[in-house]
Formats: C-alpha cells, sequence, structure tokens
C-alpha cells in the first residue's frame, strides 16, 4: 500500500515543487518573512499583552509612544502586497534563467503600482463631499492586493523574461560598463511589461469592476481564503505536509506553494481587524500553524525526543535523544528524521502523521471554546521555543498552557511506538552483545594500515 | 551478500550539526538511517554487517587519517560491498563518501560505491571516473526511495558481475 501511495505522491510532489510559478510564489513570499518577523516585533512591543508594561512606556514616553512602532510594523504588515511582488518577481526572472534579476524584480513591483489606484478619496466628517488626494493607499499593498500581486509578477516577468530571450534588447558597443549595459538591456523588455499593464488597468477602468484589485479580491482571493476558514483546512495541511516527509520529500515545501499565500492571508487579516479596532475571526493564521500543531520540528518529534532522552532503555535512543533534544527545542529535528531514522521507516509513520493532526484539533477546539485566545497577526520565527512562543502570538498564558496539554498529548501518542523501537533497539544491542564474533571487537585503534 | 556502510555522524544517529567532532567509529549492523535501506537490501538478499562513520567536521581536519583507517576497516571486514553514503546533498559528507569509495577500490579488492545528489557537482566532477556514484535526491527532495532500488541494482549486479552491470551503471550512476 505505502508503495502505491508513494506512485501516487511522487509525481504529485514533483509537479508541485518544480513548476516555475508555484516555487517563484513560495520562494517570493519568504522575502518577506524576515519584515513581518521584524515588524511583528514592533507590533508585540506596542500591543504587549501586560497593562503595567504598557502604562509604564506611557510614564516614560509620553501618550502616543505606540505611533512610532506602529510605522514599522504598518509598513511590515500593510505592504505586503508590494513587498511579495517584487521578491516572486525576482524569483521568478531566476526561474526563467534571467541573469538580471533585480530588473525582473522591479518591473513587477512597477507593474502592481501601474494598475493600482493612485487617486485615494478621504471622506472628511462634515464636508460637503469626498477629498481627493494623489497617492497610494495601504488598502491596495497590503492583504488585500496579495493575489494580484502574485498574478501581475508572474505576468509582467513572464513578458520580461520572454522579450529578453527573443533578443529584444538595445545593444550598446562593447567598452560600455557592464551596468550601464544591463539598464540599456532591460529597456525594451521593461517596456513590453509596463505597456501592457498600462492597457490592463485601462481594460479594468471601463468594467464595473473599475480596478483589478476588487475583481482578483472578489473573484479569487476572497474564495481561497475562504478555504482557510473551513474547519479541516488545517488538518488537511498538516497531514499532507508530514505524509510527503515519511517518504523523505520536504513536505512544507510542496504544500506550502498552494496553502503559503492562504495562510498569509488570514495572518494578515487578523492584523488588519486588531488595528482597525474589530475582532479577529482567523483561526489558522501561520502563527498557529507554526506554534500549536508541531512542536520540534515535522511529526511535532518533540515529545519523542524527550522520551528518548529520558525514557530510553537502549543506547541508541539514549544517546540520539539526548544529542537531539536542544536542537528539538528550536523547532529542528533533522537529527532523529534521518538518524532515527523517521523517512521510510513504518513503525514510525503513524504517530508522525497522527500528532500534528490531533494537535491542530486541540487548538482548534480550544480556540473556538475560548479556552484560549484567538492567534493574533504576530509572526514569529518557527524557532521560538514551546511555552514562550503561545503566550507571545496569543497574548495569554492560556496558549502556554494549551501547548504544554497539547505535548502530553504528542507523548502519549508517541508512547507506544517509542516502547517498541527501544524494545526492538534493546534486542539488538543485547544479542549483539550475547553473540560474541570477530564483529563485536571492531576497532579502529588497532587495525594494521599497510 | 554482506554490506558495509560508511556514514557521517547524523546518518548513524549520533546527532545532526551539533555534534560533527564525532571520531571515528564503527558499529555491528546496520544502525541509524540504515533502516531506511534495510527493505530494498532485503530484496536482493544483502544484509548489513558493519556500519563505520564519523563527524563530517572530525573528517576535515583529519581527512588521511580517515580515508586510510576507513579503507583498512574494509579491507578487514571483506565484504561483498561498501556503500558510502547516501549523503544526499550534504558536501562533507559527499566529499568524504567520494574519497573513500575511490581509495577502496583502488587500494582494495572490496567493491564499493558513494551516493549523493547533484549539488555536490565539484565532488561528483572529481571522483565519478573514481568511483561508481548513484544518483540520489536532496534532503527532501523526491524519488529516494527509488533511488534506493537503483542501488540495490548495482550492487546486485556488481557483486555477481552480470553482463547489464555497465547498462545498469550508466543507468544508475553519474
Amino acid at each position: 500500500m505505502m508503495a502505491k501511495l508513494e506512485k501516487f505522491l511522487m509525481p504529485v510532489a514533483n509537479a508541485l515543487s518544480k513548476n516555475k510559478i508555484l516555487s517563484a510564489i513560495r520562494d517570493g513570499f519568504l522575502v518577506t518573512v524576515p519584515i513581518t518577523i521584524v515588524g511583528s516585533i514592533f507590533l508585540l512591543i506596542s500591543n504587549f499583552p501586560v497593562q503595567g508594561f504598557l502604562d509604564l512606556m506611557t510614564s516614560i514616553f509620553g501618550a502616543g509612544w505606540d505611533a512610532y512602532l506602529g510605522r514599522v510594523s504598518a509598513i511590515a504588515f500593510d505592504c505586503t502586497a508590494l513587498l511579495s511582488c517584487l521578491g516572486i518577481g525576482y524569483c521568478y526572472t531566476r526561474e526563467q534563467g534571467v541573469e538580471n534579476k533585480i530588473a525582473g524584480g522591479v518591473v513587477a513591483l512597477v507593474s502592481f503600482l501601474i494598475i493600482t489606484p493612485q487617486r485615494m478619496e478621504v471622506v472628511v466628517e462634515g464636508a460637503a463631499e469626498a477629498a481627493k488626494f494623489s497617492g497610494l493607499g495601504f488598502t491596495f499593498l497590503g492583504t488585500a492586493g496579495m493575489f494580484l500581486a502574485m498574478i501581475v509578477a508572474i505576468i509582467s516577468v513572464k513578458l520580461f523574461c520572454w522579450a529578453t530571450k527573443k533578443n529584444l534588447v538595445i545593444k550598446l558597443p562593447d567598452g560600455v560598463p557592464p551596468a550601464v549595459m544591463d539598464s540599456f538591456a532591460s529597456l525594451i523588455p521593461a517596456a513590453i511589461s509596463m505597456t501592457f499593464f498600462f492597457v490592463v488597468g485601462i481594460i479594468f477602468a471601463m468594467t464595473p469592476y473599475k480596478y483589478a484589485h476588487y475583481f482578483i479580491y472578489e473573484i479569487l482571493q476572497a474564495p481561497l481564503v475562504g478555504l482557510g476558514r473551513l474547519s479541516g483546512f488545517e488538518v488537511i495541511y498538516q497531514f499532507l505536509s508530514t505524509l510527503f516527509w515519511f517518504f523523505g520529500i520536504n513536505g512544507p515545501a510542496v504544500t506550502n506553494t498552494i496553502f503559503g499565500p492562504i495562510h498569509k492571508a488570514l495572518t494578515l487579516e487578523n492584523y488588519e481587524a486588531a488595528a482597525a479596532g474589530l475582532e479577529m475571526t482567523n483561526i489558522f493564521t501561520a502563527g498557529f500553524s507554526d506554534f500549536f500543531c508541531n512542536f520540534g520540528g515535522g511529526g511535532s518529534t518533540l515529545g519523542l525526543v524527550i522520551m528518548m532522552a529520558f525514557l530510553g532503555k537502549s543506547n541508541r535512543l539514549k544517546n540520539l535523544g539526548r544529542l537531539s533534544l536542544p536542537a528539538a527545542i528550536f523547532g529542528i529535528n533533522e537529527p532523529i528524521i534521518f538518524g532515527l531514522p523517521i523517512v521510510l521507516n513504518p513503525l514510525m509513520a503513524i504517530p508522525f502523521i497522527l500528532t500534528p493532526c490531533i494537535n491542530t484539533i486541540i487548538g482548534y477546539v480550544a480556540t473556538i471554546t475560548g479556552i484560549m485566545p484567538i492567534t493574533s497577526g504576530v509572526q514569529l520565527p518557527w524557532t521560538t521555543p514551546i511555552v514562550f512562543s503561545g503566550y507571545l502570538v496569543t497574548g495569554s498564558v492560556m496558549g502556554s498552557i494549551v501547548q504544554i496539554v497539547m505535548l502530553i498529548v504528542d507523548i502519549a501518542i508517541y508512547y507506544p511506538f517509542f516502547k517498541l523501537l527501544d524494545k526492538r533497539y534493546l534486542e539488538d544491542e543485547s544479542k549483539q552483545s550475547d553473540t560474541v564474533d570477530e564483529l563485536d571487537d571492531l576497532s579502529f585503534d588497532d587495525l594494521s594500515l599497510d | 551478500m554482506k554490506i558495509v556502510l560508511v556514514f557521517d555522524q547524523g546518518l548513524a544517529g549520533a546527532g545532526g550539526k551539533s555534534n560533527p567532532n564525532v571520531g571515528l567509529n564503527a558499529a555491528k549492523g546496520g544502525i541509524g538511517s540504515a533502516l531506511m535501506i534495510e527493505s530494498h537490501f532485503k530484496e536482493i538478499g544483502a544484509e548489513v554487517v558493519a556500519t563505520l562513520y564519523c563527524g563530517n567536521e572530525y573528517f576535515l581536519n583529519n581527512q588521511d587519517e580517515v580515508i586510510t583507517k576507513m579503507t583498512a576497516m574494509c579491507k578487514k571486514l571483506n565484504p561483498d560491498f561498501v556503500v558510502c553514503g547516501p549523503c544526499f546533498n550534504f558536501p562533507d559528507y559527499a566529499k568524504m563518501a567520494a574519497m573513500i569509495s575511490a581509495n577502496i577500490l583502488s587500494k582494495t579488492t572490496v567493491k564499493s560505491c558513494a551516493m549523493m545528489s547533484k549539488e555536490n557537482a565539484g565532488v561528483i566532477e572529481e571522483y565519478k571516473d573514481k568511483t561508481p556514484i548513484v544518483i540520489m535526491p536532496k534532503k527532501g527532495g523526491t524519488g529516494l526511495n527509488d533511488s534506493y532500488a537503483a542501488l540495490c541494482r548495482l550492487i546486485y549486479n556488481t557483486v555477481n558481475n552480470t553482463a547489464d552491470l555497465e547498462k545498469v551503471k550508466a543507468e544508475v550512476c553519474y
């Protein structure tokens, strides 16, 4: 059955992880990750879940101190579409094999801005009509523009690379500095992409939507993000991610091509809701996915590693557990993925795939019943240890307590499998000490080196 | 059919990047990642008799000692085949595996191969004429199980010196 499953999964994994468009989108979003993490730190300080801290800050810096911090988090969160567009454009140029990657990224960014509304209306209380001003609005550069940014980046770069490969470039004589040469070489390809989106902008202006933003949001982004609000969404994501890992395939690298943008949109919507003083409604944010589904890496193996380190009787499990524990606390489980191993080890498949799904269900139930608050738009490095992460993404000690409960459940799920493996290794070890043969004295110290 | 495996510390289950200075070690039977390949070995009637390993940094700092002693140990154990790998895309381990396998083939009568992903292009280019290097995916890539099947085809045909050997080599190696 495993062989059949692998036969089915392999082409899917190949198609998803080697698809140039999906890889560019996945990697392009990664470009924005450090920015959102830094923005989250500023956001966390200005909204720290301890009133005493906030009062202290006000007493030192005066009222309104948080507005300065907000300037950083606003750029990190409200310009996500803009930054993603640049990142995806850059990565897709790389996938296309065109050398001038930053030119591709900038062309994507400019194309996105060309079709973005450039006049905003502000309704001033008491005024007869809305005031108009020239400028770009965060409304179109953040979450709501995310899917459009993806589409524009791909199309504009495709055109840019097509023209570049067709040699539709201005050639300068030899001896011109390379930087000047590159910028002239990009001129015609950039003009083609920019003109294309100039026309697209005009076409949309003639429709009831007026702007591509409204059109894409309504027909694509809203329905897709809506999928992320279904209760089964996160379980399916976790199940697929670990299933791929079992066959040695980096699960999230495959699944994030599809689920990544949806997670990101769900997270940003919570940030925007909180910033507007509204209730946050999305359960399956990036924070939830990172900190309430897996502890100690894919397959939520922290509980297993703790048991190996402290309950293991066989030397192999005990030693590997102790060596792996420090990394496991920070969410890294490479030593056991290949060293235990978990990859292609049928015994460990069941708990490895089951545990993250059970965690997800516990986290979901804990959120909808109000046991812990909903996870906010804050994004932390995925290496943030258990307990700290739960507190920071929910702003409540209950987040940490739910994580500890999950860890105990994880230990219970892994326990019978851990015992079986430990017993098997222990038998191996005692068998080896019972049957003495030449292989028992293997030592590099008394080798003859002729 | 007796097989000896040559691992780095990560595959041996002696810790990952946090434990790179493990010295030369030999364990009876297959340990760590050996379990991933076991079912494939069974199909060709092969059994892992010993696993030799050392940390990647230990190797980098003591290259001559590691290569000489690993080769001498393989000569002493005299298995039907030595597998230096699977190295995935780990650069130090790939270098170690290629150098050990090439040395075993040139200094002893024991048969051997290395196994790594195409990311180790430099090592592959330098050693592919000195040792067979079986193609495999990088860490987290697709086709891991298939690459183990390919490895076993190479082992089977090499040990039995079949007429298909060159054809199999062309198919499964760089």
